[in-house]
């Protein structure tokens, strides 16, 4: 009974069930959502992970990568080495190109005398401005007894993701190459890439691997099937490591299927015995707040949905792929991290299947906790959905509610009360064209930051930062101006622009946190205030001081605001961001 | 009846020797070459043939030619047959062209095609299943799944090699199952086919497990009659197993078949290197041809001679191997060897009854085989990404600086990919490394297309192509993917669908018999759901509905009236004095308060 007369006094109070309530369930929504989030790492809302393809049998076999492999893994190494070397001794830069085909040589070498099949691709990329190029080498070991169905890739950049030189990642994929070779289990072919640098090398040949590549990359002339997994191996350091460092996190947020994951976290703890950490949580002691951490580095990465190493390009095709890098002073050596990758492609090469068993929409706190998106989700929903019951309380207000207090601009009319019921006209035009307008005008900074070059990336920023906080308060004296529009705007028009805009931001938020829960997450909190700011009524003095208050809290929520002060926080160059950003 | 049927059989194998001395025709020839190929392989290339003549055929005589595949062809009227069992890829780029010019096998899985009398489309294609459920059983393989979606009927792609009498009506079909997987199960029925069925002559040597450790190997059966000019026919039936060996893999013994690192002492190390150390090695890739035997490649040593094969001239000499004629080979004592002209083969002469053996020490190569350059070298990949539409690049290059080549290119493809034909484009790359676009017409001559119906019959596309010398062509076309019904996923759907190869035929005048090429198979995604998903729909549909069915039901039919209402109700009639009476009763009973103020 308590509800029904709840219903009624809201019924009979149009001021709280179209002005308070929809604020109050808003703010609730945030509440909630925000609060969800936080509970996520307790263990009654996350599980622990599990191994779901059967079929990988992760560390079920031995791994035989030892003995004198490893005198073979330091004759590569030398032998590379050397042909380095000798290219600094000679005055480095000038002959650069001469170095690097002299060691792309030897690599095809190795790789040709081991029998596999080799060959080149030449790429050159233009972004923001600087041109990336190089040549990649790759060899595959045909499957015997294998059709080129299907191939897993092994991928070793001369420069890793951090910019490091990574000679025994690359020496580790060569002797891997000609160990594997002697094997006749592997039913799916090996593919071994050697790219340059871990971006733009592993982009072109991936690229051209489906034919998607622009024109001043080069097709590659040999092929195999469909890819069904990629391991990316650095180790670009000279002593022995402690633990394994998984990165998973692919561009614009998409992962890679959580068994692969945890297949390497499996191989890497039970199998080899090294711990394998993930999201640069290097002591992780599976408290609440270590859990928290590492949940939002990785929300963190996801949202901002740059390149994390080579493994990244392969997202986009629906390649599963990490990358596995050897972090801290241990014990383990080269070896271990072979025998590991040997255990990887075992697994791998037991599948029969591509991996789609496990999730694709994961979070994972630990390496071997996670929430799966039917746990996270309503976090996101419920902060996109907050903008949607404003959205539609202000629609239902300025149809069900007009104004109760007299404005300047509008004629109240009289018998308001006998209207109360009726619909009242909305006036569409402005709004709809006005919301539209605006939303358009965001593709201006998208093409000029994808096409400007590198050099004027901070002035732009600044010039934007300037557009950003003028420009709204252009508009809005424009439109408060009676002269500069035919008929007056009326408060209905700004209830209206205000829903067009809310429920623009609650769709788009809602149908993106499926997609990508982290990036969604951000914005949704970031544009949170939108929600609550209106009308300030009240003295003059008063409503200047609001006014302004809320405009600085406004702009400082601004895209470009926050992009310079995380910029400042994390004490990166706003350039280097945005020539990322452009990639 | 037994005891009458074994009484008569002395009688009939008596009259049956009578019926057979007049005729000639009936033989039998085996014959095995190897042939050591580049990147330490060995070919081994057996091969059967026995003829039956057609008149002991139509009687149901059957000596050479097994009863059990005579009786399927006679039953559906099968007057030419061609069986292919294939796995793994000819490496055409070390290995060179491929044996009997690829005429004697087929694309990875299963291939048939045969020619079939019948006096109509209809007839020929019911005859056709019941070949193909006939074979399935004596093959063990699926064979009865090639139904209408997987059979062509190709126009220029096969031609008869038989010598067909003009009276037959017939029609040819060909049906592939890409993705069937060729094991011991294949062997045994294809070995018992043979007259001395595994237990002597070159057939000694099939052991299954290195057989199919082989890294390609191909099984073939062909039937087809063939006559003499003076009109005396025979029916043939040739049996061939071509395999590629790994020598350094099949020479691991089978009690220790893992390929661990070799001690340290055993490294073959490159000791010119200056950093070279008891801990550093640059290994040094062995450049002299690899020491192997018989009975180390393949498990078993080679007993004796089948003695119903033909002891005359050449097809006594069954075993023949192709190396320089410098290279030293040892033999069994009881053995012959024969060096042919040609300085490089060599064959050899059996004893009975005894065990052979060849081997080859290690040797520095001086000379080498020669490999014939391949006449073309054909591609075919799937592009682009996505569930929904894909693309098809095949590209063929023309090695030969001197001539253009012709040739038919055949696909079958499934009915869940749909070509667009239309968007059939060419690129020409000549010597130059410049592609340029060029109209598809160009080099296409003709074409034969017969385009795909849903879950009845897949596409067909023939084109009859030119190659210009020393040049690349690319032919791409985009499809899509089509989605399937539920029901219609195989239990491995998100391995993605097996899409038959290509089969390529060149119509070169050089070669007597033409030469035919495979594409490797391809693995086609399709738009898969998560199977999960209907169980998951069902629990969600029946949970919403008994939830919100309940509660809307309930506000539908429910009557809220206020207290006065009610009242004034009620007094209208009796009937209603009653039933509010009752109404009251029963939710003063429930304690329930309809009450609204």
């Amino acid at each position: 009974m308590a509800l029904k007369s709840a219903i009624r006094n809201l019924r009979n109070n149009p001021h709280l069930l179209f002005v308070r309530l929809p604020n109050l369930l808003s703010f609730l929504c945030i509440v909630v959502g925000v609060v969800w989030l936080l509970l996520l790492p307790l263990n009654e809302y996350s599980r622990n992970t599990y191994i779901s393809e059967n079929a990988l049998l992760p560390g079920q076999v031995h791994a035989y990568f030892t003995g004198s492999e490893q005198n073979i893994f330091r004759g590569y190494k030398r032998e590379l080495e050397g042909l380095l070397n000798e290219g600094q001794e000679r005055g480095g830069q000038k002959d650069e190109a001469e170095v690097t085909a002299a060691v792309s040589d030897k690599v095809l070498s190795i790789l040709q005398a081991a029998g596999l099949k080799v060959a080149t691709q030449k790429y050159e990329y233009t972004s923001a401005g600087i041109t990336h190029q190089g040549e990649n080498a790759y060899a595959i070991i045909h499957a015997p007894r294998g059709d080129a169905t299907e191939a897993i890739v092994l991928v070793a950049a001369w420069k890793t993701a951090d910019d490091e030189l990574n000679l025994n990642g690359v020496t580790l994929a060569l002797t891997l190459a000609r160990y594997f070779k002697r094997w006749s289990l592997w039913s799916k072919d090996i593919i071994f890439l050697i790219t340059p640098d871990s971006k733009s090398g592993t982009q072109a040949w991936i690229d051209a691997y489906h034919d998607m590549h622009p024109a001043s990359v080069q097709p590659l002339p040999l092929k195999s099937g469909a890819l069904q997994g990629a391991l990316v191996i650095e180790y670009p350091f000279e002593h022995r490591f402690k633990s394994l460092h998984i990165v998973y996190d692919g561009v614009n947020g998409q992962l890679p299927n959580l068994d692969l994951f945890n297949t390497a976290v499996a191989i890497a703890g039970g199998q080899m015995g090294i711990g394998a950490n993930l999201q640069e949580m290097w002591t992780h002691d599976d408290s609440y707040e270590h859990r928290l951490q590492t949940m939002f580095r990785g929300m963190t990465k996801q949202g901002l949905g740059y390149a994390t190493g080579a493994h990244s390009s392969f997202m986009p095709y629906h390649i599963d792929a990490i990358t596995l890098q050897p972090k801290g002073e241990g014990w383990e050596d080269e070896m271990a991290l072979g025998r590991t990758i040997e255990s990887l492609c075992r697994s791998l090469n037991n599948l029969l299947e591509h991996l789609h068993q496990s999730f694709f929409f994961y979070l994972l706190m630990q390496s071997q906790r996670f929430v799966s998106i039917g746990t996270y989700l309503p976090s996101a929903m419920l902060i996109a959905g907050n903008f949607t019951i404003m959205a539609i309380a202000l629609w239902m207000r300025t149809g069900y509610y007009p104004e109760t207090k007299p404005k300047t601009e509008t004629k109240k009319p009289s018998d308001e009360k006998a209207k109360s019921n009726a619909v009242a006209e909305r006036k569409l035009a402005l709004p709809l064209s006005l919301v539209v307008g605006l939303h358009l005008l965001g593709l201006a900074p998208l093409w000029i930051f994808n096409n400007i070059f590198h050099q004027y990336f901070k002035t732009t920023t600044y010039i934007f930062m300037i557009v950003d906080i003028t420009l709204p308060l252009l508009l809005s004296s424009l439109l408060s101006t009676p002269l500069a529009l035919k008929s007056p705007i009326i408060p209905q028009q700004y209830h209206l622009i205000k829903s067009f805009s809310l429920l623009l931001l609650g769709l788009s938020l809602s149908t993106l946190a499926t997609l990508n829960f982290s990036l969604s997450f951000m914005i949704g909190l970031l544009c949170a205030p939108l929600t609550f700011i209106s009308r300030i009524q009240g003295s003059a003095p008063f409503r200047c001081i609001t006014s302004a208050l809320g405009l600085v809290v406004l702009n400082l929520l601004s895209p470009p605001t926050v992009l310079v002060g995380v910029c400042w926080y994390a004490g990166v160059d706003v350039e280097t961001v945005l020539t990322q950003a452009a990639y | 009846m037994t005891v009458l049927s074994i009484l008569s059989l002395p009688f009939v194998a008596l009259l049956l020797s009578l019926w057979n001395s007049p005729v000639i025709a009936s033989d039998y020839h085996e014959n095995l070459l190897l042939q050591p190929l580049p990147q330490s392989s060995l070919l081994a290339s057996f091969n059967f043939r026995s003829n039956t003549s057609q008149q002991s055929f139509d009687q149901q005589h059957f000596r050479y030619l097994p009863r059990a595949l005579g009786q399927i062809l006679q039953h559906a009227h099968t007057k030419e047959l061609h069986l292919r069992f294939t796995t793994g890829r000819w490496d055409a780029e070390s290995w060179g062209p491929r044996p009997w010019n690829g005429s004697k096998e087929g694309g990875t899985g299963v291939e048939l095609w045969a020619w079939i009398d019948a006096p109509g489309d209809d007839e020929a294609f019911a005859k056709w299943i019941t070949l193909t459920q006939s074979l399935s059983g004596l093959f063990c393989a699926s064979l009865n799944f090639v139904d209408s979606t997987r059979t062509t009927r190709p126009v220029v792609s096969f031609e008869p090699t038989g010598d067909h009498s003009v009276a037959d009506e017939l029609h040819l079909l060909h049906g592939t199952l890409p993705g069937e997987v060729v094991c011991t199960e294949n062997l045994t029925p294809f070995l018992k086919l043979l007259p001395c069925k595994g237990k002597a002559g070159i057939s000694t040597l099939f052991d299954g497990h290195k057989l199919f450790d082989a890294a390609w190997q191909s099984m073939s059966v062909d039937i087809q009659p063939v006559c003499s000019p003076e009109g005396e026919c025979v029916v043939q039936i040739e049996q061939t197993v071509d395999m590629v060996l790994d020598i350094d893999r099949s020479k691991r013994p089978r009690s220790n078949p893992i390929p661990r690192p070799v001690p340290n002492d055993q490294l073959v190390c490159d000791t010119s290197k200056p950093y070279h150390a008891d801990d550093t090695c640059y290994p040094l890739e062995k450049m002299n041809d690899k020491a192997w035997s018989l009975t180390e490649i393949f498990g078993r040593s080679l007993t004796g001679v089948c003695p119903l094969a033909d002891s005359d001239g050449s097809s006594e000499q069954s075993v023949c191997l192709r190396v320089p004629h410098e290279r030293g080979v040892f033999i069994s004592e009881a053995a012959e060897e024969f060096k042919k002209e040609d300085g490089f083969t060599r064959c050899f002469k059996l004893a009975p009854s005894t065990s052979f053996d060849l081997s080859i020490p290690q040797q520095p190569v001086n000379t080498e085989v020669p490999l014939d350059e391949p006449v073309l070298h054909a591609e075919r990949t799937i592009v682009g990404h996505g569930q929904e539409r894909g693309g098809m690049r095949i590209i063929f290059g023309n090695p030969s600086n001197t001539s253009a080549i012709d040739f038919i290119y055949f696909e079958s493809l499934p009915w869940f990919l749909r070509p667009y034909i239309h968007t059939l484009r060419a690129t020409i790359t000549e010597s130059n490394g410049l592609p340029r676009e060029i109209p598809a017409s160009d080099i296409i001559k003709e074409t034969y297309y017969r385009p795909a119906i849903d879950r009845e019959r897949g596409t067909q596309l023939e084109l009859a192509l030119s190659v210009p010398a020393a040049s690349t062509v690319t032919l791409t076309y985009d499809f899509e993917k089509a989605i399937l019904r539920y029901t219609e996923y195989p239990p491995d759907a998100n391995r993605g669908f097996n899409v038959a190869p290509a089969v390529i035929r060149i119509l070169d005048t050089a070669h007597n018999a033409p030469v035919y090429i495979r594409s490797t198979s391809l693995l086609l995604q399709l738009p898969t759901p998560d199977f999960s998903m209907p169980y998951n729909v069902i629990i969600l549909t029946s949970t919403v509905i008994a939830l919100a069915f309940g509660t809307v039901f309930n506000i539908l039919v429910r009557r809220v009236v206020s207290l006065t209402e009610a009242e004034a109700l009620g007094a209208q009639s009796l009937k209603g004095k009653l039933l509010g009476k009752l109404v009251a009763l029963r939710d003063r009973f429930r304690g329930k308060d309809t009450k609204v103020e």
